[in-house]
Parts: C-alpha cells; sequence; structure tokens
C-alpha cells in the first residue's frame, strides 16, 4: 500500500513540474506579445508607410500679390481641438512628436487663406502649398515678436490673429515612416529566397540522394551544424569583406547595399535550408524510390519526379524558417548593409530591413520603445501574413499533387 | 521451353557476409517460378539481383554471372534502364506514388518519352484491364492511387508494372500485406497473367506456392537448396531439407 501511493506523489510531482514549466514558456512569450502590443499599438497608423522616414524644414514666404486677409468662416466643421484664425483662414491643433515634444499641426486650411500657397525660400525657391498634414515650426511677422511651436498652439493662434504681416513660415513635412524599411525587408525576403532556396535544396539532394553514406557527405554534414551555431555578426564580417566588395565592383553601388545584404543572408540561411530540406528527403519512404527504379525511370527523374514532389512539405517549412531567420536578422545586416534609414529604395543603394530600424530607434537619444514596439506589430504582421500565404499555397500544392488526400 | 534467366555460381556479399552461394537457377519462359525458404535464406535478395535492385544498397559485391537471355546483366556495358525497362517488380508493400491511379501507371511510359494524351489513355486503359483492376477504378481515375484498398493498390502497381509492356515481372512476397480476399484475387491475376509474362515470386506462403507455380526453388541460408517442378516438389521433396520445411519441422 505504501510503495503504491508513493508512486501517485511522484506522478504528481512529475506531472506539476510538466505545467509548471509549461506555464512558464507560455506567460513569458505571452508577455512579450502583451508588452510589445501594449508599447506600440498606439502608433500603427496608415501614416507609418504613408509619410516618409526623413521629414524636411521648409521656410515659406507669404507670394506678394496676395497678402489679404481671408475674414472667412471654415467651410467645415472643425474638431473642438482645432484653434480657428479667421483672419489668415488657418487652424491649428496641438501634438506631439515622436520624441515628445509640443508641434503645432496645421489641421484645416481655407481655399482662400492669404497663405494657402507660399513662396519656397530654400535654394528652389517654388510655389509650395502648404498642406494640412504640415507641422508648423515657427512664424515670424513683421509686427511683431515671433511664435514658436514650443510655446503652445493657444499662444501662436492668438500671436497669428494679432499681426497684419506675416514674414515668413516654418513648417516639417511629417516623417518617421517606415515605409522604405517595409519595402527593403520584402525585398530581401524575395532575393534571400531566390538565391538561397534552389543552392540549399540542390546541396541537400546531392547529400541525400547522391552522397549520402560518403565520408565526404558526413563531413559537409557535421560542418553545416556547426555553420548553424554560429553568431550570425560573424557571417555579417563575410558580408563585409566579400560580398560588399564585390557588389561594388560589379554594380554602381558604393558600399553596403540591398545586394550584398540578401547575399549575407542567403549564406546565414544554407545551413537551415539545407538541414530542414535533407530531413524531409530523409522521410520521403524508400519505397517510392524503388518502385520509380524498378520502372526504369533514371536516378535524376526519380529525384524530380518522386523525391522532390514528395519533399515539398519540408521544402516551404525551409522556407518559412527562412522568412522567420531574414525577417529577426539584424547583427548582420547592421555590417552587410548599413543601418542607414531610406525612403527610396534601389537594390544597389543602402537602406536597412524593419529589425535594423528598431535597432535605429533605440540607439536614438532617447529610444524610441512606442516607436520600437509598433515595428515589431508590423515585423509580426508581416511574418504572419507571409506564413499563412505560404501554407495556403503549400495546400493548394498538395491537393494538386495527391489528388485530394492530406 | 525457353530459358529467361540463367545464373551461372552467383554469389553475393553485403560487405563481408555472404546472401548467395553459388546459386545456379534457371528460369523458363511464360512460367511461374517461387522462390521459397525460411526468412533470411536469400530469397529476396535473389530476386533483386535480377533487376539490378541490389545495387542501390551500398557495399554490395556479387560475383558469377546473371544471363537475361543473352544479356549478361552485370556487364559493365548492360544498361541498368533497359534491363528494367525490360523486367518489372512488384514489391511486397502495396507502394503507389501519391498520385492519381492514371499519373502512377503513366509514370514508367512517361519517364522513357512523351506521349499524346490518346495513346497514353490507351496504355493506362490496357495496363489496368491487364490488371483487372479497370472495372473498380475507371470512373475514378484522376483519384488518389491512396484512397484505394490495400489490394486494390498491389494490383495497381502490377497495372504500373504493366504499362512498360516488360518480359518478366519480379513479384516480392506480393500478397503478405493483404487479405485472404485480396490475396486470392492477386493468385488468379498471375495465373491469368503467366500466359504472356515470366514471373519470379517470392513467397512465404508454401501454399501459394502450390496453387499458383510451375517451379519451386527452395533457399536456405544463402544455398539453393532444390530446385524442382512445383508437384514434384510437393510430393517428393529430393532433400531432407526441402521435406522438412514443407512438412513444418522448421521455418
Amino acid at each position: 500500500m505504501s510503495k503504491f501511493s508513493f508512486r501517485y506523489v511522484i506522478d504528481a510531482l512529475l506531472q506539476g513540474i510538466t505545467f509548471l514549466f509549461s506555464s512558464i514558456s507560455f506567460l513569458t512569450l505571452g508577455a512579450i506579445l502583451v508588452f510589445v502590443f501594449n508599447q506600440g499599438w498606439s502608433l500603427v497608423n496608415i501614416d507609418l508607410i504613408r509619410y516618409p522616414y526623413e521629414s524636411t524644414t521648409i521656410l515659406g514666404a507669404p507670394l506678394e500679390d496676395q497678402n489679404e486677409f481671408c475674414l472667412c468662416e471654415p467651410n467645415i466643421t472643425l474638431d473642438p481641438e482645432v484653434f480657428y484664425s479667421n483672419k489668415w483662414g488657418v487652424g491649428f491643433s496641438q501634438g506631439q512628436d515622436l520624441l515628445g515634444q509640443a508641434t503645432v499641426q496645421l489641421a484645416y486650411i481655407h481655399p482662400n487663406s492669404p497663405i494657402s500657397s507660399l513662396t519656397n525660400k530654400g535654394i528652389e525657391g517654388n510655389e509650395f502649398v502648404l498642406l494640412p498634414e504640415y507641422l508648423i515650426q515657427k512664424i515670424s511677422y513683421n509686427d511683431r515678436s515671433t511664435s514658436l511651436a514650443r510655446r503652445g498652439v493657444e499662444r501662436m493662434i492668438n500671436e497669428l490673429e494679432s499681426s497684419n504681416s506675416i514674414y515668413e513660415i516654418e513648417v516639417i513635412t511629417k516623417g518617421g515612416g517606415i515605409g522604405g524599411s517595409i519595402i527593403t525587408t520584402l525585398w530581401l525576403i524575395g532575393l534571400t529566397l531566390i538565391i538561397a532556396i534552389p543552392i540549399g535544396v540542390g546541396a541537400a539532394l546531392y547529400l541525400n540522394e547522391y552522397a549520402k553514406h560518403s565520408q565526404f557527405a558526413n563531413a559537409i554534414r557535421s560542418f553545416i551544424e556547426t555553420l548553424t551555431g554560429v553568431p550570425s555578426i560573424i557571417f555579417g564580417l563575410l558580408g563585409v569583406a566579400i560580398f560588399i566588395p564585390l557588389t561594388v565592383a560589379t554594380t554602381n553601388a558604393t558600399g553596403g547595399n540591398l545586394i550584398s545584404g540578401a547575399l549575407t543572408l542567403s549564406v546565414i540561411l544554407l545551413p537551415i535550408v539545407i538541414r530542414t530540406t535533407e530531413e524531409s528527403l530523409k522521410v520521403v519512404p524508400m519505397d517510392y524510390r524503388n518502385a520509380s527504379l524498378a520502372l526504369g525511370a533514371s536516378r535524376t527523374q526519380t529525384t524530380f519526379k518522386v523525391v522532390i514532389p514528395n519533399a515539398l512539405p519540408g521544402i516551404l517549412a525551409a522556407v518559412l524558417l527562412g522568412i522567420g531567420r531574414i525577417v529577426g536578422e539584424s547583427a548582420a545586416l547592421i555590417f552587410a548593409i548599413g543601418s542607414i534609414v531610406r525612403d527610396e529604395i534601389t537594390l544597389t543603394d543602402k537602406s536597412t530591413s524593419l529589425a535594423v530600424h528598431i535597432y535605429s530607434m533605440m540607439t536614438d537619444e532617447p529610444a524610441n520603445i512606442e516607436l520600437s514596439s509598433t515595428i515589431a506589430i508590423i515585423i509580426l504582421a508581416i511574418v504572419l501574413v507571409l506564413n499563412l500565404l505560404i501554407k495556403f499555397i503549400s495546400s493548394k500544392i498538395m491537393k494538386g499533387k495527391l489528388g485530394g488526400v492530406i | 521451353m525457353k530459358k529467361v534467366f540463367d545464373t551461372q555460381n552467383l554469389s553475393l556479399f553485403y560487405g563481408k557476409n555472404q546472401a548467395l552461394k553459388n546459386i545456379n537457377l534457371s528460369i523458363f519462359e511464360k512460367s511461374v517460378t517461387a522462390l521459397i525458404g525460411p526468412s533470411g535464406c536469400g530469397k529476396s535478395t535473389f530476386l533483386r539481383t535480377l533487376n539490378r535492385m541490389n545495387d542501390l544498397i551500398p557495399d554490395v559485391s556479387i560475383q558469377g554471372g546473371v544471363w537475361f537471355g543473352d544479356i549478361s546483366i552485370y556487364d559493365q556495358k548492360t544498361d541498368v534502364i533497359d534491363i528494367r525497362k525490360r523486367i518489372g517488380m512488384v514489391f511486397q508493400k502495396p507502394n503507389p506514388f501519391p498520385m492519381s491511379i492514371y499519373d502512377n501507371v503513366a509514370y514508367g511510359p512517361r519517364c522513357q518519352r512523351n506521349y499524346s494524351k490518346k495513346e497514353m489513355d490507351a496504355l493506362v486503359k490496357e495496363a489496368l484491364v491487364k490488371s483487372a483492376l479497370y472495372e473498380e477504378v475507371k470512373d475514378r481515375l484522376q483519384r488518389s492511387a491512396l484512397e484505394l484498398s490495400g489490394g486494390q493498390q498491389q494490383r495497381l502497381c502490377i497495372a504500373r508494372a504493366l504499362a512498360m509492356n516488360p518480359e518478366v515481372l519480379l513479384m516480392d512476397e506480393p500478397t503478405s500485406a493483404l487479405d485472404p480476399i485480396a490475396t486470392a484475387k492477386i493468385e488468379e491475376l498471375i495465373v491469368e497473367l503467366k500466359k504472356n509474362y515470366t514471373i519470379v515470386i517470392v513467397t512465404h506462403s508454401m501454399q501459394q506456392a502450390a496453387r499458383i507455380s510451375d517451379q519451386t526453388a527452395f533457399f536456405l541460408l544463402g544455398d539453393l537448396i532444390e530446385v524442382e517442378e512445383t508437384k514434384t516438389f510437393f510430393a517428393t521433396p529430393k532433400d531432407p531439407r526441402s521435406e522438412s520445411y514443407i512438412t513444418g519441422r522448421f521455418g
């Protein structure tokens, strides 16, 4: 009897430990999601993609022939938070920039406003239109002292209302967008997969179908296993030492660029692709190969007509792992592309992936945790969408291949 | 009767392990030869030497000769693909490819050359009719072969081999994974196919060998103990070991 109850105690203990550890892991993973969404959700906004990363400052002066007052009421209903000057026909609202500084945003501008178009006092000197998304940095007048955005919107609108002549207006276009980095990330995913998947699958086919038991294959296998454990920053060094000079020599690139980044990522991906694919080739039943060979098919025909179609789920798993690795890679990319955020993406120029974008945001002074979390949410969304897409494609392929089974 | 296969002092080694010892066996045209013997006696290994399937196993070495008509199967110049085109094989476990029934049958011919759809349709139908499967599957040729029952899958594998229009069918315990009814159907089919094809079948069941074969070869520990016309073999075995095997004293 005592022996019996002792067994129950041990069972309960082991089961308790299992449940405890599994809940710890689930809670930890859940906590990361909660943190990221809690910090970043408020900034998730279409503006992140709509606006470029770079904001530009424009100094504008009123056009000379239009310096009359508007004295008009707004033709739409304005938010209660918008302060409106009917002399100048503009409405401002209070905002806060990504660093927490007070900003004044142009919320509304009447079509008849004397300052709806301004002369750009910069080098180009063109006429430009004030858009309701610009931030007003400061307004200086001919007849009174300058109003500054950091003193608040109410004071600025009062000073504007009391002035009769504007000298110049300094506006900032909205920036902070991550569209460029999203595009770079997608380019990296595409290019890297195009390079790494065929090469990796080819290597796995060689290892599993042609050189399965050779000494050479075994040596390669253990070498590949070692490579999966190498920190990616070392691959980044490889990128700097080989791929950047290579791309500089062969294209019009002048330094780190998208192609050198994709090549570096391909090298990081290769061990993963080879191993995952080889595992999936191993589980293709020997019976299929035998049947094919016994039917007078050559080895190559057997490989391409029977083995690869049956290993496709595994190859797609390699693609999925690859996407995760590409999106998540930062250390190697800081070397191989650089961490400069760009809006216009060209293959031979510097730009940055979303993960490195987070790195740049966090190395800013002060670190921008909110925006970084927002980017993290977007990364999660991209990975999720791509995963679903690939699962969808793979289920379609399987349906076609297996005639409805599986 | 014309000899299809003739082995002369055939020995086979897995590494240092000798699996076949000086086998001399003739197999005759349009007849069924049954290879029997306890597990591990070398009967499947022998079968696989006939279409060079042992090539796939690392560390195999072969001595002696295997003649297929006037072709030496293990000659350097012999095209192994040509051999396998002329010698079909059916395996122990039904192993249709995870494709449609139609594609399974069409697989072998497609590997050789391009066929027009009409030619291929006719070829597939002919092979399925010959393997007595056509009536059961004619309405679902495009469905997956994996939906078929085990017996149907095995007959599909036979159809797949027949689509290559081989001269010989090698069968490695084709009914060992099947129930008695499916087994009976396959046996019936083998007797029918004998009219046009030479069949070599490995079997664990002595009853099966007695029912369907014309010639029986008894293997034991890599030796060919006795080869004899089936009726004679089961009625009056010459070797005492054959007698103890068929009377069930070992094996």
